[in-house]
């Protein structure tokens, strides 16, 4: 790069090879050659834009006009800078690089970590404070996406018994809104939580349980994540860390948003083990409250086990959303004694629903 | 070039029917390279900091860290002495991206609508509110992401500068957005035979329509020039990729039976599926990509190595010509290794990806000549008032 000094007119493309000397009132841009005047700039209208941490010879320009001078001499800069308040900004000499780069590198570090926490930890606080009106809005429009193509089982007495249940397990959890219970015929064994208290149950699972405590115990557990807010956690842990992800890598790649979302998952499913864990435990001591056979989560999971001995969740191990299923029995274990959860009518209802 | 010819192909000395015509002046084609003299350290603490900014406003400082970052890229690339200046501000960006999120909205509102009086809030076979919405932002995106690739080019030109004049660039993004969905689409649909005719079609708007003040660009290419070497390129690809195939075959092949796994293993493991179903897929994946990638994505460099020559050596700028000898090797860097490095340090290698990039182009691009400065002149229009809101909205912009 030359060392001289540059001068663009700002009319036409022409480069003046240029002197630069203050005055007490001007700037003057002068022809080395013969001294002859290229341009007088008064101190007072000099701008210099831009910064040695950006620039590499921050041009420096006449308030309002198109010309350029570029100084590419640094003793010629510092010296203007020295003698001109207006071009002090032609001396901006960046910090040593070495303790800049290890101060933004630990800040950086620093903001992830707090970042990752406020995530993690501050939404088990500020979850539970969305409105509810909100989350059980987008409970309905997942709920209504998710069984677009299914079939809704519609037993009058098997619905009424079932979210009878649920309702009292919420209520004698401290749960303050109606929580709904629908049911979807056919698989698999399962059922799940959306925000704003609404459950699904697939009636496979009610079909395959061996008694009315195994639907009870699920029953239970699923409103163990209801009470907990455990599926708007969910959401809020998982935009909070998409975000930083996105933040962190300068959200230049689609390829490192999609690893980032592998890291998500992987967030996702802890949370997914922490939250298992705590729902169980939450729907034994509802079900034990209200003097009501608790013995059907264990039962639901030996269950599971005598069908599939093999433990995937346990092989799985961090890949898992699911706690190992031999830990949850252990949890879980109670004795067989308490009222049943569902009357004869309801439990015969109940197995009736897709009927 | 022999004596008898000019840089334009022209015999000079004599015009047809043998009337002496003077020599014209030989023009300047001296020849000199880009330099830049940017650090991948002061590039790094640039970054950096807007990384940290990034985290603490969530995000909503990309639109001034992009434009430190230009700036200081822009000013430390030099042609033949001039150094580029880049006067683009944060808030343009930010209002281009905020105008980008209204009309995003009013479409939204548009398709809710549609749910609302069309759809009577009934799914469509399996579509519900969500896909049909999703489904047509991916439809108007399309088109949508070319014009917003043409504007922002627009945008970063019309705020740098070179000689203290304004870059530029003419045409309509929406043009540009009609027939770069065509004729991808058209490519697509006669199996990429039609790559020469639009890498070429869609080469010339943006640099025939590229400024320096009142200089325009020239492109001269034309798609016949290079559907040779395409054609080449095309049959070996299809050669690749059976070999890779086969590769892979036996690759995997050989594997199960040194493991001792035997065929009905192998299709008990797809029967019932498990943990190790997922694993042994990913396994075949991963085999997959690294034979592949080792195959096809040279011959990919070959070709794009080529194109890239034969872009650059057909554009000119008034008297100044360019070329470029890049080769096979060094576009796999430029593809290939650089998308790795980005890759594998989840973003932070990012800068390293960009101090690169411009050593390759300081390195690789000749200019032959210079403009004469006397004749270029400051543009009248300052270009758009803001920028890149649709390239942003589409996550596509980058620096």
């Amino acid at each position: 790069m030359a060392a001289a000094s540059r001068f663009y007119d700002g009319i036409t493309a022409q480069v003046h090879e240029v002197g630069v000397r203050a005055t007490t009132g001007e700037l003057i841009i002068f022809r080395p050659a013969d001294s002859g005047i290229v341009a007088r700039w008064p101190i007072d209208e000099l701008v210099v834009l831009g910064d040695g941490n950006h620039e590499a010879a921050p041009p420096v320009m006449r308030r309002d006009g198109e010309a350029r001078l570029v100084i590419e001499d640094i003793e010629l800069r510092q010296r203007l800078a020295a003698l001109v308040p207006e071009l002090a900004a032609l001396d901006h000499r960046p910090a040593p690089l070495v303790p800049r780069l290890a101060t933004l590198g630990v800040t950086l570090m620093a903001l992830v970590g707090l970042f990752w926490l406020t995530v993690d930890y501050g939404t088990e606080y500020a979850a539970p404070w969305l409105p509810y009106s909100l989350q059980a809005k987008l409970g309905e429009t997942v709920f209504e996406e998710l069984v677009a193509d299914k079939d809704q089982c519609h037993g009058a007495q098997g619905l009424e018994a079932i979210n009878r249940l649920a309702n009292e397990l919420a209520q004698a959890a401290g749960y303050e809104h109606e929580v709904t219970v629908h049911i979807v015929e056919g698989g698999p064994v399962n059922a799940f939580t959306l925000p704003g208290g609404i459950l699904v149950f697939y009636s496979d699972l009610i079909d395959q349980a061996k008694d009315r405590s195994q639907v009870a115990g699920v029953l239970a557990h699923e409103i163990g994540h209801v009470v907990h807010h455990h599926p708007i956690k969910g959401i809020a842990r998982q935009y909070g860390i998409d975000l930083l992800m996105k933040l962190v890598s300068g959200g230049y790649s689609d390829l490192l948003n999609t690893l980032s979302s592998g890291g998500n998952i992987l967030l996702a499913l802890r949370n997914g083990r922490a939250f298992e864990r705590e729902a169980d435990a939450t729907g034994v001591g509802m079900l034990e409250k209200l003097g009501l056979r608790a013995d059907g989560i264990a039962g639901f999971f030996e269950q599971m086990m005598e069908k599939e001995p093999k433990d995937a969740a346990a092989a799985a191990g961090i890949w898992s959303s699911h706690p190992p299923t031999q830990e949850r029995i252990d949890a879980t274990k109670r004795p067989t004694t308490g009222k049943p959860a569902f009357s004869d009518a309801d439990w015969k209802a109940l197995r009736d629903v897709c009927k | 070039m022999s004596h008898a010819t000019t840089p334009w192909g022209q015999t000079a000395g004599s015009a047809p029917g043998g009337v002496f015509v003077p020599e014209p002046t030989r023009p300047d084609l001296t020849p000199s390279r880009p330099v830049y003299d940017g650090t991948l350290g002061e590039l790094y603490a640039i970054y950096l900091r807007h990384l940290v900014l990034m985290i603490v406003t969530l995000g909503w400082s990309r639109f001034w860290g992009r434009t430190r970052i230009r700036r200081y890229v822009w000013n430390h690339l030099a042609i033949l002495g001039d150094r580029f200046e880049y006067r683009g501000r944060g808030r343009e960006l930010l209002i281009g991206f905020l105008f980008a999120m209204v009309l995003l909205a009013a479409w939204a509102g548009l398709m809710y609508l549609a749910w609302i009086y069309v759809f009577h809030e009934k799914p469509f076979a399996t579509f519900g509110m969500f896909d049909i919405f999703s489904l047509s932002v991916l439809l108007i995106g399309f088109p949508l992401a070319y014009v917003g690739h043409y504007a922002g080019l627009r945008y970063k030109l019309s705020r740098t500068r070179w000689r203290g004049i304004r870059c530029g660039m003419a045409g309509s993004a929406w043009r540009y957005g009609v027939i770069a969905t065509f004729l991808h689409f058209a490519n697509a649909l006669t199996a990429y035979l039609l790559t020469p005719v639009v890498s070429v079609n869609l080469s010339r708007p943006r640099i025939a329509n590229t400024r320096l003040g009142t200089l325009p660009f020239a492109f001269a290419g034309n798609a016949g020039d290079i559907y040779r070497r395409y054609l080449g390129y095309y049959f070996l690809n299809i050669v690749a990729w059976i070999a890779a195939a086969v590769a892979v075959f036996f690759t995997v092949g050989g594997t199960l039976e040194s493991l001792g796994v035997s065929t009905d293993d192998f299709l008990k493991l797809f029967s019932k599926p498990s943990l190790r179903t997922l694993l042994f897929v990913v396994a075949i994946a991963f085999a997959a990509y690294i034979v592949f990638g080792l195959l096809i994505l040279p011959l990919r460099c070959w070709w794009q190595a080529y194109l890239m020559r034969y872009l650059v050596t057909h554009s000119r700028a008034g008297n100044v010509l360019f070329a470029t000898a890049i080769s096979t090797r060094q576009m796999w860097g430029f593809l290939v290794l650089n998308y790795l490095i980005v890759l594998l340090t989840l973003g932070i290698g990012w800068p390293w990806v960009m101090h690169r990039t411009m050593k390759l182009i300081a390195d690789q691009l000749w200019v032959y000549g210079a403009p004469d400065g006397a004749s270029i002149a400051q543009p009248p229009d300052r270009g758009p008032r803001y920028g890149e809101g649709l390239l942003d909205m589409f996550d596509v912009s980058g620096i």
